[in-house]
């Protein structure tokens, strides 16, 4: 039995190399087929990454509220209606709660523009928060250190910037020390933040850290809604610091109790659903063109076995009269069938993983948003390629085998 | 009294060709017997190869009974078929039909393949087969690389490398010269010699003369049933 196999892989081998240009023809919808299947897995396995990614951006021990939904999934004409949180609540909240382990006021000024060096640099986000924050995963740093409670408190002149903001102003210098200036005023740039950006989050890299009250000296604060940040710790239970943060919102933000909340808890749960709902449609769009390519490549393979069992008539016939038994008979097809597909599906494997590779390492210059991909398939892939392919050359051969093996002897023996 | 392998009795075999039926045999009744040498001799169409067809388990009669080593083989099933072929019969046909992209010893090792035996055991019995047909230098030749000649020995190695009770060949020396077609009876006349069964079928009174026993077909009958008391031996 065992040698039977490994004969039929050989016989195999020796049909394929005899035929080449055909064999490629026939597994051509398998390859395709495979292909797809790969491309998925290497875009969803990109995609995973990217939303752990922001995960560890976000921090999966926390909430922000916002009167903004940063999912965009709440109605956005009541979200806008909203009142802004101002930081006489977000100072309430911080005092009132009691189960989270820090609550942090953050303000964000969009569109800042930097002077340095004499020259001016725009686009960047300044950020009013206060030193807890570094306990965020903004806290984070490559270089220098967090501001503390004392320049808190003291409206310091002192400024954490982001990477996106170093590596565009200080081009790899040593910014620690350094003056910039963020409309008008001189601030001493005392830490970086490691880069945490990706395809979803790429803004992030533009913020700028400054100490709360320094923030309320440059613009005025009460124009602007505030974000809370929210750690529940990690020993906390992240459902019961969202129960009390709710409560207690609701209470200092006088809603009365028929109403719905007038403020947006984000968090990483949220993201997970938005995730979940692309990952669903590259599945769908997946498995509709996967299996429109296998029908396709089952069609090819079927069609080439049946020629290959009509070339062989005469050789099984010689071996059903040596006492070949049908099992040998349809095994020896099931097999080649099944290798013609591995094969393809060995091809699809180079040709996806030299595509990975390019992809990954030159589209994202020109296209950033797809800074996501993997440059190595992961290794799941292999096997389930693999498995895949042998299972539709077991599907696409079994007729043809069981054609061969029910062949009545003496005919075959007479076909030439 | 010797041991009986094949006995048949009032075999008949029906083909249908669009609405006419070909009576290929008719109600044929043969016994052979272990060690015997017959040949079945008849002209063109007379019935031979659907007999030696039967003969070898790779057809079944439309009427008749067949008893091979006293099983009944109307009973046997398509693997218990396969195993008798496989066991108790070597075929040799006139067109050699070995498998062209297999080497000599490869295609002597197939039968024993087919009875599951080890790789080192496979290979011993092959090379004796060979060696038995004085064909040990050419066991890495594949067919195309070996005369005609040397083809029918390989497959008459094939055929025996099972030690099977019974060898079947159809026109062995029907493809080859006259020169070459003798080599090849001496042959058979070796086996025959060393005890085993052969059922020889030609159309060739030359050929079957070689025979101890001569069994004459015509029109799917056997006309005659004789011993060859002038048998012809090298
Ligand atoms: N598969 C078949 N279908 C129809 N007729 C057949 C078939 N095989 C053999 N015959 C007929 O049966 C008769 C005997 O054939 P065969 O046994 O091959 O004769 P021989 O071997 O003596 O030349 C012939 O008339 C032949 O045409
Ligand atoms: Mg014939």
């Amino acid at each position: 039995m065992l040698y039977e196999i490994k004969e039929s892989i050989l016989l195999s081998f020796e049909a394929l190399r005899t035929n080449k240009l055909r064999a490629f023809l026939a597994s051509l919808g398998v390859v395709i087929g495979i292909s797809i299947v790969i491309m998925m897995g290497w875009l969803l396995g990109g995609l995973d990454k990217a939303m752990q990614d922001t995960f560890s951006i976000i921090g999966t021990d926390m909430l922000y509220i916002d009167k903004w939904d940063w999912t965009g999934n709440d109605n956005w004409r009541s979200v806008r209606n909203r009142k802004n949180i101002t930081q006489k609540q977000a100072e309430q909240l911080r005092k009132l709660h009691g189960s989270a382990e820090y609550v942090i006021p953050n303000i964000n000024q969009w569109g800042t523009n930097i002077e340095y060096d004499g020259e001016v640099y725009q686009g960047m986000t300044a950020v009013g928060t206060t030193a807890e924050n570094a306990f965020t995963p903004v806290g984070n740093l490559l270089l220098g250190r967090y501001f503390n409670e004392f320049e808190e408190e003291f409206g310091s002149n002192v400024i954490v910037i982001g990477h996106l903001v170093y590596a565009t102003i200080f081009k790899g210098e040593n910014p620690l020390g350094k003056t910039i200036k963020l409309n008008g005023r001189p601030l001493r740039v005392i830490g970086v933040v490691k880069k945490r950006g990706t395809m979803f989050f790429d803004f992030i890299d533009r913020q700028m850290f400054i100490p709360l009250k320094k923030y309320s000296a440059i613009w005025d604060v009460d124009k602007k809604s505030m974000s809370i940040g929210i750690k529940a710790g990690v020993d906390n239970n992240l459902d019961e610091v969202r129960t009390e943060t709710i409560g207690l919102m609701r209470i200092i933000r006088n809603l009365k109790p028929n109403e719905p909340n007038d403020f947006s808890i984000n968090e990483t749960k949220a993201f997970e659903k938005s995730i979940e709902t692309l990952r669903l449609n590259v599945y769908m769009i997946g498995i509709v063109m996967t299996s429109l390519a296998f029908i396709v490549g089952i069609i090819g393979i079927m069609n080439i076995m049946f020629v290959t069992v009509t070339e062989r008539t005469k050789e099984i016939g010689i071996r059903k009269s040596l006492g070949a038994k049908k099992r040998s008979i349809w095994l020896q097809f099931l097999i080649e069938s099944s290798f013609l597909c591995l094969m393809g599906a060995i091809l699809s494997l180079v040709m996806c993983s030299a595509i990975a590779y390019f992809a990954a390492t030159y589209l994202p210059d020109y296209f950033p948003e797809v800074s996501f991909l993997l440059p190595v398939l992961p290794t799941e892939l292999f096997i389930i390629s693999t498995v895949v392919s042998i299972f539709v050359g077991l599907l696409a051969g079994l007729i043809p085998a069981i054609r061969a093996a029910r062949l009545n002897p003496v005919e075959a023996l007479r076909f030439d | 009294m010797s041991k009986p392998i094949i006995d048949i009795k009032n075999i008949s075999k029906i083909y249908q060709m669009g609405s006419q039926l070909v009576h290929a045999l008719r109600d044929i009744t043969v016994t052979i017997n272990e060690n015997e040498y017959v040949a079945l001799m008849g002209p063109s169409g007379s019935g031979k190869s659907t007999l030696m067809n039967i003969l070898g388990c790779l057809d079944t009669p439309s009427s008749g009974t067949y008893f091979f080593n006293n099983t009944n083989v109307r009973e046997l099933n398509d693997n218990e078929l396969a195993e008798i072929r496989n066991r108790e019969i070597g075929f040799v046909f006139q067109t050699f039909n070995l498998l062209p992209r297999a080497t000599a010893l490869k295609n002597i090792e197939l039968p024993l393949v087919y009875s599951g035996i080890k790789k080192y055991e496979r290979i011993e019995k092959a090379e004796e087969a060979l060696r038995s047909v004085g064909l040990e230098d050419r066991m890495e030749h594949k067919p195309n690389e070996l005369s005609g000649g040397q083809r029918q020995r390989v497959a008459i190695a094939r055929a025996l490398v099972t030690s099977p009770s019974i060898i079947l060949a159809d026109e062995p020396t029907g493809n080859l010269d006259s020169k070459t077609g003798n080599d090849i009876m001496r042959l058979f006349q070796t086996l025959w010699e060393s005890g085993n069964t052969i059922i020889l079928v030609t159309h060739e009174e030359e050929i079957a003369l070689h025979a101890k026993r001569i069994i004459r077909l015509r029109d799917g009958l056997i006309e005659s049933d004789e011993i060859n008391n002038n048998q012809v031996k090298f």
